[in-house]
C-alpha cells in the first residue's frame, strides 16, 4: 500500500501531492503492478443501501441530509415558482415555458400540479429530443468524418436514439439493441426439429445498429479497423465507464485493465461488416432497378466503345508484363482461374497489382491521333456516368448496417501493436472476452450478444451505476461522480456513493426507466433547491466545499449551445420542433460532400440537436455557432461538454446575422401581440425570454432605454437576447 | 463586484469614445516577478499537432543504424521490449549560416535563420501518446483533462494584459485538444479566446449593417444595468465573472480587433514574406502575419496550432514523406515570421517556439513512417533573448533517448517564463486549500540557450 501511494504522488503530482515539497522527477514514475491495485469501489457489487430516515423529502433527500451534516454545509432555500418552472423546462425539453404555460403551471393551486408538469413534459416528443441528444453526445453521433461509410443515413439512427428515448425503453433493451439489433436476451427459438432459428428483429430497430456501422471509417483511404476501435471505446466508456481504451497500446495504467483486455474486446466485434441496406418499398424497388437497367445499357455500350479501342494495347501491356514474370509464376497465370488449384490462385491474386494495367499506361503507348479518340471517348463516358445517371436514376435512400461475417468469426484475434491492424502480434493471439467478468462466456449465439448480455446483466456492477449518474449529472449540472465516463482510479470517488448505489438499485428495480428516474430526481427537494442564497451562507458552503459538489445549493449551468439555439428562435416565434430528418447546416457553404446521395433541403430553423456536426481534415463541418458554444465534433464521446466562456461567444450574441433576423422577428411578436403597447411589450419579452415578468426597476430601465418608439423594439429584443440570464438556467 | 461593474462603465467610457481604443494594459494576478526583468513581452508558440520527427528535421544522425534492430520500448513503457528495424533517413542536411548548424532540406527557409535561432535537442516528457502527451506538454502535468490550466494561461494570469481591447491568450486554429485552450482551475477568464484558422478569423466581429455605433453604445449601458440584479445574485459564480470580462472584452474587440486582423493592408512585400498568395503556405502564413499584429498590440500569448484534429497530421506511422506537405506549409512562414519580426526590432522583445508533443522513433512500425517518440526529442527557440545558433543537448546515436543535458518538458515552460521575466517556481495558485503549480518537475530554464 505503501509503495502505492508513493507511486500515486509520483503519477498524479499536484493533486495528491499539493503542499509537499520533493525532489524534482526526472525518470519515469513506476506503474504499480495489476495485483497492487486497489479494489475499485465501482466495480463492488451493487447492494441497495438503506434509506436512512427522519428526514424531509423523498428517499433522495434523506442521503443528501447525511451529506449536508458530515460535509458541514446548510442549504439554501429552495427556488421560487417561476425559476423551478424554467429549470423545468430547460432541463426536460430545452425549449422555455411560453407565458401562457408559465401561467397555467402558477395558477395550478392542485397539490399535484408539479407532479402533472413532469408527467406532461415527459409526454412530450420534444423530451426525447433534448435528452437523445445527451446520449447521442455519449455515443459519439456525427453527420460526418473523414470518409465515414454509414454517413448517408445516419440520421435514422440518430432518430431511432431520440424515439427510443421518447418511447421509454428500458434502458438495458436501449443499449441491447444498439449493440445486437434486438431489445430482449432472447433472439432464437427452439423449432420442433431440435434446432435453435434466429427470431425476427423488430424492423425499425435496424436503426439502432447505426451505433456500431458509425465507427467504420477510413482515413486517408486506409480502413484501419475503426469500427472495432471505436466499439471498444464507446461501448466501454459510454456503457461501463471505463476507459479501457487506455489499454489499446499498453496495460492501463492505474485501473485493472491488461492490453490483452483490450484486445479481447475488440474481438468481441472483429466479426462485424457493415453492410448497406437499401430503404424503399417494393414499387420503388421496382421503379428504381429499371432505372439502373435503362441506364446500364448506356453505360455499357459508352464503355465498350472505349475497350475497342483500349483492348489491343491492354492485351499487348498484358502479355509483356507476363513475359517478364519468373517461369512458375507465369505458368499460374496462364492456367485459366478454374484449373488453379487454391495455392495457386493465391499467386495469381497475389500478382494482380503487378499485371494491372491502369489507363494512364495503355495512353501513353497510343498515337497521336488514336489518343484524341480515346480521350472524347472516355469523356462521353464519363458524361454518361455522370451527369446522364444523375437524369436517369434517381438513387434511393440507404441505411448502413452491421452484420457478422462468419468467415471473419472464424479468424484468429491478436493483440495489434499500437493499435495497427497491419502489425498483429501472431505470437499474441486473443480470445474474445471482456474485462471485470471471470466466469463463463458462452459465443453460441455470437460474441457481441454474449457481451450484451453480461454488460446489460444484474452481475454487471457498473452498467446501472454509469448511467443512472449520466441522469444525475443531466439534471444537476454535474454527476454524482463527476467523471461521468471514468468510474476508474483517476476518476475520483463520487460525491455520496449511497446515494448512487441506491438510485442505481432503484433504476433496476423499476426496470430501467429513464422517465421513472427523472421523475424520483425532479420530485426531490434538492432538485428545487434555489441555486443562489444568502451570501454569508453561500460563503461559508463555499469554504466547506469549494468545487460545490454536496448539493446545497442548485447548480447555476449555462445552458448547452442547442437550448440557447432553441431559446432564441423560439422567442422569435420561428423554432420548427419537427422532429427527425437529415441534420442542417446554418452556415451557407459548399455542399457536404457527403458521400451517397444528396440530402435533401432542409429547413434552417428547426432544432438544434440537428444542426449539423462531425469532422473532416479538409473543411469546417461543425458550424461556428455549435463550435463556440463548446459543441464537440462527434470523433470521440463527449460525456461532459466543456464549458468555456469566451468573447466568440458575446459577438455571436451581439452582431450574429442569427441574431439579427430574430431581434427582427421577436420585435415584430411582441409589437403584434400587444399592438405595439410598450410597456405591455417589455413586460412580454421578459415572460417570453426569461420565464418571468421584469422587476420594477428592470422595467423601468428598459423603458427608458426603449422610449415610447415601437421601432425599437428591435433593440430591446437584442437586449433580451444578450442578458447574462438568457443563457442560464438557475 | 462594485470594482467590478466599475470596470465596465469605464470599459464603457472607451466604447462611447469615436477612435480605436487605447492601448489598456492591466497587470497580472500574480507576484512571480524576477528580479532582472523580462526580455520578451510576448510568445508566438507553434505548436505542431501530431509530432514532428526531430530525426528528419532538427537533430540529424546519419544512416549508419538504418536496418539494423535495436532494442526499442513501445511507448506507454510497460509493455515488452521489442527489437524494431531502424529506417533510412531520406533528407539531406546542409550547414546554415555562421552557426554552421544543419538543417534539413524540408526546412530550407527556417535554415535560413538558424543564427536567430537556439535548437534544444534533448527534450523528453513521460506520455508517449497524443492526448495524454499533450495534457503533459501544455499543462504541465499528467492526468485528467482540465483540472490543470494551459501553459498560456498561465502566461496570462501572471502577466495580465497588455491591451485590454484584445484577448491576452489567443489561440489560431484547431488544436489537438481543447485542453490546450482550457484555463482550468484558473478559471475561464484566463482560458484561450479562439481565433478561426480560416478566412474570417473571428466571425461576427462587426456590427449589422443596420446597427449604428451611438445605438450600440446605448444598448450596452442599458445591458450592463439590466443584467445588474442576475450579477449581484450570482456574484459568487467565477464562470459569471468570466463573463463579464469576456463580454467587455467582445465589445472592445470590435473596435480594435477588425483593424488587427485585417490584413489586406499590409504592404505585398510583406505578404509575400510570409508565403501568402501562395497555395501551401497562404494559410499557415496568415495566421503568423496575423499572430504577428496581435503581438504587436499587445497580446501576450499567440498560440498557433498546426495541422490539429484528431492525433494531429505531423503523426506520420506510415509513411515520413506526409511530413512534407506540412513542412512545406510552414517553413516559409515561419521564415518569414521571423524575418519580419527582425526587420521591425521586435524580435528581441517577441520570443518564438516552435514545438510539438513529442518527436518520431528512430525505427519504423513496418512502415516507411516513425513511431512516436517521447524519450528525445527537439524544439526550438528564437528571438525574445535567446541565444541564436545554439544547439543544445543531444539524443543518443539513433535519435531516440535524450542523453545530453536532458530536459523534462517543463524546462520549456520555465525558459519561456524566465525570458518573460516570471520565475516559473512561483507560478502557483492556491485552491481548494492547496497550492497548484505550473512547474514541478525538471531542473527550471534551460540557461545554455540564454543570450
Amino acid at each position: 500500500m505503501r509503495f502505492l501511494a508513493t507511486a500515486l504522488v509520483l503519477l498524479l503530482g499536484s493533486v495528491f501531492a499539493a503542499d509537499t515539497p520533493k525532489k524534482p522527477v526526472t525518470k519515469m514514475p513506476i506503474v504499480p503492478p495489476m495485483a497492487k491495485r486497489p479494489k475499485l469501489w465501482s466495480l463492488q457489487p451493487l447492494v441497495r443501501p438503506a434509506v436512512p430516515t427522519g428526514a424531509a423529502g423523498n428517499s433522495i433527500d434523506a442521503f443528501v441530509q447525511g451529506l449536508y451534516a458530515a460535509k458541514n454545509v446548510t442549504p439554501v432555500a429552495p427556488a421560487d415558482q417561476r425559476t423551478l418552472l424554467r429549470r423545468v423546462y430547460m432541463d426536460l425539453i430545452g425549449i422555455p415555458p411560453t407565458p401562457a404555460e408559465q401561467e397555467a403551471f402558477l395558477n395550478d393551486k392542485a397539490p399535484d400540479a408539479y407532479e402533472k408538469l413532469l408527467d406532461r413534459l415527459l409526454a412530450s416528443e420534444q423530451y426525447g429530443v433534448r435528452y437523445g441528444r445527451h446520449w447521442l453526445d455519449v455515443l459519439r453521433y456525427a453527420d460526418a468524418e473523414e470518409r465515414m461509410y454509414a454517413a448517408p443515413g445516419i440520421h435514422y439512427w440518430r432518430d431511432w436514439v431520440v424515439d427510443a428515448i421518447n418511447a421509454d425503453v428500458p434502458y438495458d433493451q436501449f443499449v441491447r439493441a444498439q449493440l445486437t439489433g434486438y431489445r430482449s436476451t432472447e433472439r432464437t427459438t427452439m423449432q420442433n426439429v431440435g434446432r435453435r432459428t434466429p427470431l425476427d428483429r423488430r424492423p425499425d430497430d435496424l436503426f439502432a445498429l447505426g451505433f456500431l456501422a458509425r465507427g467504420a471509417v477510413s482515413r486517408d483511404g486506409k480502413d484501419l479497423g475503426e469500427l472495432q476501435i471505436s466499439a471498444v471505446e464507446t461501448v466501454s466508456t459510454a456503457f461501463l465507464g471505463m476507459t479501457v481504451g487506455c489499454a489499446k497500446c499498453h496495460d492501463h495504467m492505474f485501473d485493472p485493465i491488461r492490453q490483452k483486455d483490450f484486445y479481447a474486446m475488440k474481438a468481441l466485434f472483429d466479426p462485424l461488416v457493415i453492410k448497406k441496406q437499401t430503404l424503399a418499398t417494393p414499387a420503388e424497388l421496382v421503379v428504381y432497378g429499371k432505372q439502373l437497367g435503362e441506364y446500364d445499357k448506356l453505360r455499357l455500350a459508352a464503355e465498350a466503345s472505349v475497350n475497342a479501342v483500349t483492348e489491343p494495347y491492354r492485351a499487348k501491356l498484358y502479355a509483356d508484363r507476363v513475359a517478364m514474370l519468373p517461369a512458375d509464376v507465369r505458368a499460374v497465370i496462364n492456367k485459366p482461374e478454374k484449373a488453379r488449384t487454391p495455392a495457386e490462385q493465391k499467386i495469381a491474386d497475389d500478382y494482380f497489382p503487378v499485371l494491372r494495367i491502369d489507363s494512364d499506361k495503355i495512353e501513353e503507348v497510343m498515337s497521336g491521333a488514336e489518343k484524341k479518340l480515346y480521350r472524347d471517348l472516355r469523356a462521353k463516358l464519363n458524361q454518361v456516368t455522370g451527369a446522364t445517371r444523375r437524369n436517369m436514376v434517381k438513387d434511393l435512400p440507404a441505411f448502413w448496417t452491421v452484420e457478422t461475417d462468419h468467415g471473419i468469426e472464424r479468424e484468429k484475434s491478436y493483440v495489434l501493436t499500437s493499435g495497427d491492424p497491419e502489425r498483429p502480434e501472431k505470437t499474441n493471439p486473443v480470445e474474445p472476452g471482456w474485462p471485470f467478468y471471470t466466469g463463463e462466456k458462452d459465443f453460441r449465439e455470437g460474441r457481441v450478444e454474449a457481451f450484451s448480455d453480461w454488460l446489460t446483466g444484474r452481475d454487471n456492477p457498473l452498467f446501472a451505476r454509469v448511467a443512472v449518474n449520466r441522469l444525475w449529472q443531466w439534471h444537476f449540472g454535474e454527476g454524482l461522480q463527476k467523471a461521468t465516463s471514468d468510474f476508474g482510479l483517476m476518476g475520483g470517488r463520487p460525491a455520496s456513493q449511497p446515494l448512487l448505489d441506491w438510485l442505481a438499485a432503484e433504476f433496476v428495480a423499476r426496470g430501467y426507466s429513464q422517465k421513472a428516474m427523472h421523475k424520483l430526481m425532479m420530485t426531490s427537494n434538492v432538485y428545487r433547491l434555489s441555486s443562489s442564497g444568502p451570501k454569508e451562507l453561500m460563503k461559508k458552503n463555499l469554504v466547506a466545499d469549494p468545487s460545490s459538489r454536496f448539493l446545497w445549493s442548485f447548480r447555476l449551468q449555462r445552458l448547452e449551445a442547442e437550448p440557447i439555439w432553441d431559446s432564441i428562435l423560439t422567442a422569435a416565434g420561428n423554432l420548427d420542433t419537427s422532429l427527425g430528418g437529415p441534420s442542417f447546416d446554418i452556415e451557407s457553404r459548399a455542399p457536404q460532400g457527403r458521400r451517397g446521395p444528396a440530402m435533401p433541403e432542409t429547413k434552417m430553423n428547426r432544432r438544434g440537436a440537428y444542426i449539423v456536426r462531425g469532422f473532416s481534415t479538409s473543411r469546417e463541418v461543425v458550424p461556428n455557432f455549435l463550435q463556440s458554444f463548446d459543441v464537440d465534433d462527434g470523433r470521440a464521446p463527449c460525456p461532459v461538454r466543456t464549458q468555456t466562456v469566451t468573447a466568440p461567444q458575446g459577438l455571436f450574441l451581439m452582431n450574429s446575422p442569427e441574431i439579427e433576423k430574430a431581434s427582427s422577428m421577436f420585435a415584430d411578436r411582441l409589437k403584434k401581440e400587444t399592438d405595439g403597447e410598450i410597456s405591455n411589450a417589455v413586460d412580454l419579452g421578459y415572460r417570453i425570454t426569461l420565464s418571468r415578468p421584469p422587476s420594477p426597476k428592470e422595467k423601468d430601465n428598459a423603458l427608458t432605454y426603449v422610449g415610447a418608439e415601437p421601432a425599437r423594439l428591435k433593440s430591446l429584443a437584442w437586449l433580451l437576447f444578450n442578458l447574462d440570464e438568457f443563457l442560464y438556467v438557475q | 463586484m462594485t470594482t467590478r461593474r466599475h470596470l465596465f462603465h469605464q470599459s464603457l467610457g472607451a466604447l462611447l469614445g469615436s477612435a480605436v481604443g487605447s492601448l489598456w494594459a492591466e497587470d497580472g494576478k500574480l507576484d512571480a516577478r524576477l528580479p532582472g526583468g523580462k526580455k520578451a513581452d510576448a510568445v508566438i508558440f507553434l505548436f505542431m499537432c501530431g509530432g514532428v520527427s526531430h530525426i528528419d528535421t532538427f537533430d540529424p544522425k546519419g544512416n549508419k543504424h538504418a536496418g539494423k534492430l535495436i532494442d526499442a520500448i513501445g511507448f506507454g513503457d510497460n509493455v515488452a521490449e521489442m527489437k524494431r528495424p531502424v529506417i533510412p533517413c531520406l533528407r539531406t542536411f546542409k550547414n546554415y549560416g555562421k552557426s554552421g548548424i544543419p538543417v534539413s532540406d524540408w526546412f530550407p527557409h527556417v535554415g535560413g535563420m538558424i543564427d536567430d535561432i537556439a535548437i534544444v535537442r534533448s527534450l523528453w516528457c513521460q506520455e508517449g501518446n497524443h492526448f495524454p502527451a499533450v495534457i503533459e506538454t501544455q499543462t504541465g502535468h499528467r492526468g485528467r483533462a482540465f483540472d490543470n490550466p494551459s501553459f498560456g494561461s498561465w502566461v496570462s494570469y501572471a502577466l495580465g494584459s497588455g491591451n485590454k481591447n484584445l484577448p491576452t491568450y489567443v489561440n489560431v486554429g484547431r488544436a489537438s485538444s481543447p485542453v490546450q485552450l482550457t484555463g482550468g482551475y484558473l478559471g475561464a477568464t484566463f482560458a484561450a479566446t479562439p481565433f478561426q484558422a480560416g478566412p474570417v478569423p473571428i466571425p461576427n466581429l462587426k456590427p449589422p449593417a443596420s446597427s449604428n455605433a451611438a445605438e450600440r453604445d446605448q444598448q450596452m449601458a442599458a445591458l450592463a444595468r439590466l443584467n445588474q440584479e442576475f450579477r449581484e445574485r450570482h456574484e459568487l459564480n467565477t464562470d459569471i465573472a468570466a463573463r463579464i470580462e469576456s463580454y467587455e472584452l467582445a465589445a472592445r474587440m470590435q473596435l480594435s480587433a477588425p483593424e488587427i486582423v485585417d490584413l489586406s493592408k499590409e504592404p505585398e512585400h510583406v505578404r509575400e514574406l510570409y508565403g501568402i498568395g501562395t497555395k501551401p503556405t497562404d494559410d499557415f502564413g496568415r495566421q503568423l502575419l496575423m499572430a504577428r499584429r496581435l503581438v504587436e498590440n499587445g497580446v501576450r500569448f499567440v498560440q498557433i496550432c498546426h495541422a490539429g484534429g484528431g492525433n494531429g497530421s505531423w503523426d506520420a506511422h506510415g509513411d515520413m514523406k506526409s511530413h512534407e506537405p506540412l513542412c512545406r506549409a510552414v517553413d516559409k512562414p515561419i521564415a518569414g515570421l521571423l524575418q519580419d519580426l527582425k526587420q521591425r526590432g521586435m524580435l528581441e522583445r517577441a520570443l518564438v517556439v516552435f514545438t510539438s508533443e513529442f518527436g518520431r522513433s528512430p525505427w519504423s512500425q513496418n512502415t516507411t513512417g516513425r513511431d512516436h517518440n517521447p524519450k528525445g526529442y527537439s524544439s526550438w527557440f528564437a528571438g525574445g533573448g535567446i541565444k541564436g545558433g545554439t544547439v543544445h543537448g543531444a539524443t543518443d546515436e539513433y535519435g531516440y533517448r535524450a542523453i545530453e543535458s536532458p530536459h523534462y518538458y517543463s524546462d520549456l515552460h520555465a525558459t519561456i517564463l524566465r525570458q518573460m521575466g516570471l520565475d516559473h517556481k512561483k507560478m502557483q495558485f492556491r485552491a481548494l486549500g492547496r497550492n497548484f503549480h505550473l512547474v514541478e518537475e525538471g531542473h527550471g530554464p534551460i540557461e545554455q540557450i540564454i543570450a
